[in-house]
């Protein structure tokens, strides 16, 4: 799918005083600083400025915003953004799909409802970040929150894993959270010591689920994405 | 009309928001308002329900803040707080759903515990309220509770700010910094039961270290990161870390039912203070949780703050119903949520899934900030006409409601027009009312008969099953 832009953000000069915050967190990085000129209200030395084609609406910049700086309004034209998982290889794309552990048809970005296979199809075109998968894809830009992990997984498999932070200082995203097959070793086993420290955790039983073994709960075939 | 079904009760105002929108201005007509709604009390469907201390209504029990404080104070005296040391600073660690659901009572109990530390712990204490998804929508809490005014130094922390990167025994995760850096904190929780089908009900009152408390990245992991039982996992393991551990002071609870607040607890101990809270749980929300899955067909109206999911109607959740046709408090169900798993068994059962008995569903106002289009694509979606339709069609998190919804010129008309076309009388308002569920007569005569048989199964089979499996008494 792809995402409806109806909105983008708008600095209110009088009011911004240069901190950053919009910077660290906007998922396109489409806030930058700059100096602020002298025909601009305000008094502090550096403003934030949209790349307004970069903004799709996340609207993080408005909610860290602490002196009511941004504000959003409409866009005469709405605009729409997404990545066709068919001009792709498909091979490709399930293969990467494979590789980061999630399904291919898998709906990830619940927002732009944004599969597996679209997030995988603008990896391989090139989307090397965060930054710009959200910006080929729209994914990341409504809550901003929960197709987080899949991407960066998406990442890392496609040997982009340890990126250097956009901005530097910013925290838009930060890195891969810890992940329960992480805990799964190579012959398949589980740590006893883990099983233990959390016995009060069905840990072995899910861990097979997750992997599709769902044979403990009813011998049935497994059907894929 | 039975005597056990009543005329319709008033449903909690709609408040300004956070970004100063002011839906009470901007709805013409509350749900509860309509031709043919009733209010069907929760005691009616549960009637061993304990009496609340505080309630939001009246009619259900005392609207004083008086019984939060008197006991909260005794169980604080109660408490050990010897990890907070004379002359440190300690952030009191509060969530927009405590002031949501239990308005003044959560104020009531922050206040107090406040209050107390300072008196005996001679130490600086911060409020520090941890923000989540649908921030910006949600009602003004700083400035409808005057929080900087009752408690000095109070910040909103939202997931999206800086972090800190934490070990854990399982990992690295992030947690929101600014809700850390004081020498200590305090946990606060309301004991409800909102995400229960994420929870299940395991490590409860933990559940803000794995979600609440965190950054980004730890919420998604925990989303589709673990199984459909082990997802809490992450939340203890942040809970245990050294970082948090360091920092840990103790934990204050609100111990609610669907009618409203029912006691209040404390203890440095969170396993012990969550066993003692978790049991109660079970046994007050259990049986208006699987009345939900007595429903074959509804059109559900949101009528109140709150989005999607995360609406209430009788003090329960909207997941509740979302999800209801699996029992996932029964942890022998695996409960597979399809929409954050890679792999999904062809048995049926053994995933959960939107409830096929929503046949329509009816914004009236609702909050964004938590995605749900994805329900539009079958689901016959309506809007009524106004600046609320407007503002949930510019929801970030929702862009493509606009297409995919109907636009009614008010509120009758769209009700109207679900049920001509889904054939169903059946109607449940989500408008933050607790205590009592606003439904269509027929669907209320429905509950109230079906539920001595649920209240019968979940005391005799249900609720020890769920107590077993959690070493719960």
């Amino acid at each position: 799918m792809t995402k409806v832009v109806r909105m983008v953000a708008e600095i209110l000069a009088g009011n911004c005083t240069g901190c950053a915050l919009c910077v660290y967190v906007c998922p396109t990085v489409a806030l930058t600083l700059r100096d602020r000129r002298p025909d601009e209200a305000g008094t502090h030395r550096r403003i934030a400025e949209l790349a307004e084609a970069d903004c799709y609406n996340a609207q993080n910049c408005m909610e860290i915003c602490p002196d009511e700086a941004i504000v959003m309004h409409h866009l005469a034209e709405p605009f729409t953004v997404g990545t066709d998982v068919a001009t792709a290889d498909a091979d490709a794309v399930r293969a990467l799909c494979r590789s980061a552990g999630i399904g291919s048809k898998q709906l990830i970005c619940m927002c732009a409802e944004t599969t597996g296979g679209e997030l995988a199809a603008a990896v391989l075109a090139g989307a090397h970040t965060p930054e710009a998968i959200s910006l080929a894809t729209g994914a990341r830009t409504g809550c901003t929150e929960l197709c987080h992990q899949p991407i960066i997984q998406l990442l890392a498999a496609a040997g982009h894993g340890d990126l250097p932070r956009n901005p530097p200082r910013g925290f838009q995203w930060y890195g891969l959270a810890a992940r329960a097959l992480d805990l799964v070793a190579d012959d398949g086993t589980v740590a006893p010591e883990l099983v233990e420290a959390y016995s009060q955790y069905p840990l072995v039983s899910d861990l097979r689920a997750m992997r599709g073994d769902f044979s403990e709960f009813e011998p049935a075939e497994v059907a894929d994405d | 009309m039975t005597d056990l079904l009543l005329p319709p009760m008033t449903p909690p105002a709609l408040m300004r928001t956070w970004t100063g929108r002011e839906p009470a201005s901007a709805v013409r007509m509350r749900a509860a308002e309509l031709p043919g709604m009733v209010a069907l009390p929760v005691r009616a469907i549960d009637p061993a329900l304990p009496q609340p201390i505080w309630a939001s209504d009246a009619s259900l029990g005392p609207t004083d803040d008086g019984e939060v404080r008197r006991t909260t104070r005794a169980r604080l005296h109660d408490a050990d707080w010897s990890r907070i040391t004379p002359g440190s600073t300690v952030d009191l660690i509060a969530n927009p759903h405590g002031f949501f659901l239990c308005g003044l009572a959560y104020v009531a109990m922050l206040e107090e515990t406040q209050r107390h530390l300072v008196a005996t712990r001679d130490c600086t204490v911060r409020l520090r309220v941890a923000e989540s998804m649908g921030h910006i929508e949600n009602p003004d809490w700083m400035r409808i509770f005057d929080l900087p005014g009752r408690f000095g130094d109070a910040k909103e922390c939202p997931q999206i700010g800086r972090g800190v990167e934490i070990d854990t025994r399982v990992g690295p995760f992030w947690l929101t910094r600014d809700l850390f850096t004081a020498d200590h904190f305090v946990h606060t929780h309301v004991a409800e039961m909102r995400e229960g089908y994420l929870h299940r009900m395991i490590d409860r009152l933990h559940k803000p270290f794995g979600m609440g408390y965190t950054r980004l990245e730890t919420r998604s992991a925990y989303h589709f990161g673990w199984g459909p039982r082990t997802g809490q996992l992450v939340a203890r393991a942040v809970f245990e870390s050294d970082f948090v551990q360091q920092r840990y002071a103790g934990t204050v609870v609100l111990d609610t039912t669907p009618e409203g607040v029912i006691g209040v607890d404390a203890d440095v101990d969170l396993d012990e203070l969550n066993d003692r809270v978790s049991a109660g749980v079970l046994r007050h929300y259990g049986t208006l949780m699987r009345l939900m899955a007595e429903i074959d067909d509804v059109i559900v109206v949101f009528d109140g703050h709150g989005c999607h999911m995360y609406s209430y109607a009788g003090g329960v959740a909207f997941d509740c119903l979302m999800y209801a046709q699996v029992d996932f408090l029964d942890l022998d169900n695996l409960a597979l949520l399809k929409g954050f798993a890679s792999k999904v068994p062809a048995t049926p059962g053994l995933t959960m899934e939107f409830n096929p008995a929503i046949k329509a569903q009816i914004m009236n106002y609702m909050s964004g900030g938590v995605p749900y289009t994805m329900m539009t694509r079958r689901l016959p979606t309506w809007l009524v006409d106004g600046p609320a339709a407007e503002w949930m069609m510019d929801d970030p998190s929702s862009p493509w409601l606009a297409e995919r919804a109907a636009i009614a010129p008010d509120l009758a008309a769209a009700v109207a027009a679900a049920r001509a076309q889904t054939g169903t009388d059946h109607v449940i308002v989500f408008d933050s009312l607790a205590g009592a569920l606003h439904v269509s007569e027929p669907l209320g005569r429905l509950l109230l008969e079906r539920a001595p048989a649920v209240a019968a199964h979940v005391r005799d089979t249900a609720l020890p099953k769920w107590l077993a499996q959690r070493r719960l008494h």
